[in-house]
């Protein structure tokens, strides 16, 4: 979405005007605010699960959701867009986990974790979303793997083991690299006042 | 989890946020965010580093369905009974009824049909993205035909048509033919499969897609949905 500091402010408070009236239950600002956030939040689901059914499914869900509970968005806790997001992934994140129960015996195989050549690595984006919110420096000033497993983790939603896998390192090592990856990150972040 | 350890906390949240934590113990750990604030707190803290960076991500518009199928979902209805007085009280009482939206739709419909419709009918109010309703479709239980009304202009180029759809619970759209309208009335009629009660049994809803004269060429919509409605049975 957008990345000039104005233009989201003023996006920001577009939708934090769109989730009142949709907690009023206006249909058409809740169209409105489909229209500006599901090519986003799409794009969130697709690309966790690689497939446009389940991808559908959970935007579907997240939305009537949304619809129901627009009330409960507090304006002076978080972000209109982050809020959005956070209901999406959590979604994806449950349903991934539903997955894995149904899929135990199969863990084994090797998972198809192909995306289109022309897109974007999960790496790239992570850097090119820090760059967009003036947090370079701290996605850059991780260590490789500690990088590659949070970008993987985080727009793809793998797993420790699917990492382990994915990233052919022990389950122990992917662990520690996201641990501490974070822990980088959380450090690095606050101190450039990203968190309130 | 040990509360008093908030470091423990926010690492928790930190592999919450980012998906690392999984099964169980995500289970757990949301449960635990709902009633302490230390964990509300940290899940907040992480979720504003962590999810702007996923603006990134290219954007993808969804196909045209998901939206129908929200709306489907937000207006469909069992009948309530006192909707019809229910729609003109206070704006605030609905706060906490799960059942607003279908509650309203059914309102709408009744109040489009004054005088009240007869006994054994089914309605569907067709609405745009814009949710304001374009079209009611009505039946008698018995009957094999629907009647389909515009209420609202409803403008069509000369090479494109109108086609009506069943949405069925599972499975893909059947087209119920194309909606002829004939100006300045509105209203077309169109011939169901069999009697509307049996026809639109397990259809929670109908749409309508702009399509080729002619209709459809594949036998699935292929041009936008223009309006979706559920399917209200008024018996």
């Amino acid at each position: 979405m957008q990345n000039d500091p104005a233009k989201q402010l003023e996006r920001n408070a577009r939708l934090m005007e769109l989730l009142a009236r949709t907690a009023l239950k206006d249909q058409q600002a809740f169209a409105e605010l489909y229209r500006l956030t599901s090519p986003h939040l799409y794009a969130v689901a697709l690309r966790i699960f690689r497939e446009a059914a389940a991808a559908e499914e959970v935007l579907q869900e997240s939305f009537v959701n949304i619809w129901h509970h627009a009330g409960s968005y507090v304006a002076a806790k978080s972000q209109p867009l982050t809020w959005l997001t956070s209901i999406v992934r959590n979604r994806c994140l449950d349903q991934l986990r539903r997955r894995e129960v149904e899929t135990v015996t199969m863990d084994d195989e090797e998972e198809g974790v192909t995306i289109a050549a022309e897109d974007p690595t999960p790496l790239e984006m992570l850097l090119s979303g820090a760059e967009a919110h003036a947090v370079k420096d701290c996605v850059e000033a991780l260590e490789p793997g500690q990088k590659q497993a949070i970008a993987l983790a985080f727009f793809q939603g793998l797993s420790h083991s699917e990492l382990s896998r994915h990233l052919r390192q022990p389950l122990g090592t992917v662990k520690s690299w996201v641990r501490r990856g974070l822990e980088r990150l959380r450090d690095c972040l606050d101190r450039a006042g990203v968190t309130r | 989890m040990n509360l008093r350890d908030p470091e423990r906390a926010d690492a928790l949240a930190g592999e919450y946020v980012l998906g690392t934590l999984r099964g169980r113990a995500r289970q757990r750990f949301e449960r635990l965010a709902r009633t302490e604030r230390i964990v509300a707190d940290a899940v907040r803290g992480w979720e504003e580093r962590l999810l702007p960076l996923a603006e990134a991500l290219p954007a993808i518009a969804p196909p045209s369905r998901v939206w129908a199928a929200i709306l489907a979902r937000i207006r469909s209805a069992p009948a309530a009974p006192r909707a019809r007085s229910l729609l003109w009280t206070p704006v605030g009482w609905w706060r906490g009824l799960a059942l607003v939206g279908l509650v309203t739709s059914l309102a709408l419909a009744v109040a489009l049909l004054k005088p009240a419709p007869p006994e054994g009918t089914l309605v569907v109010v067709l609405a745009g993205q814009d949710a304001k309703p374009a079209l009611v479709a009505t039946s008698a239980r018995a009957s094999r035909y629907l009647t389909v009304k515009a209420i609202a202009p409803v403008a069509v180029a000369p090479d494109r048509a109108l086609e009506l759809w069943m949405l069925p619970a599972q499975g893909n759209p059947r087209s119920l033919g194309l909606v002829s309208m004939v100006s300045p009335a509105g209203v077309a009629r169109i011939e169901l499969p069999a009697a509307a009660d049996q026809a639109l049994q397990n259809i929670p809803a109908l749409a309508i897609s702009l399509e080729p004269a002619g209709g459809s060429p594949t036998g699935l919509p292929t041009g936008p949905v223009l309006y979706t409605g559920p399917v209200q049975r008024l018996y």
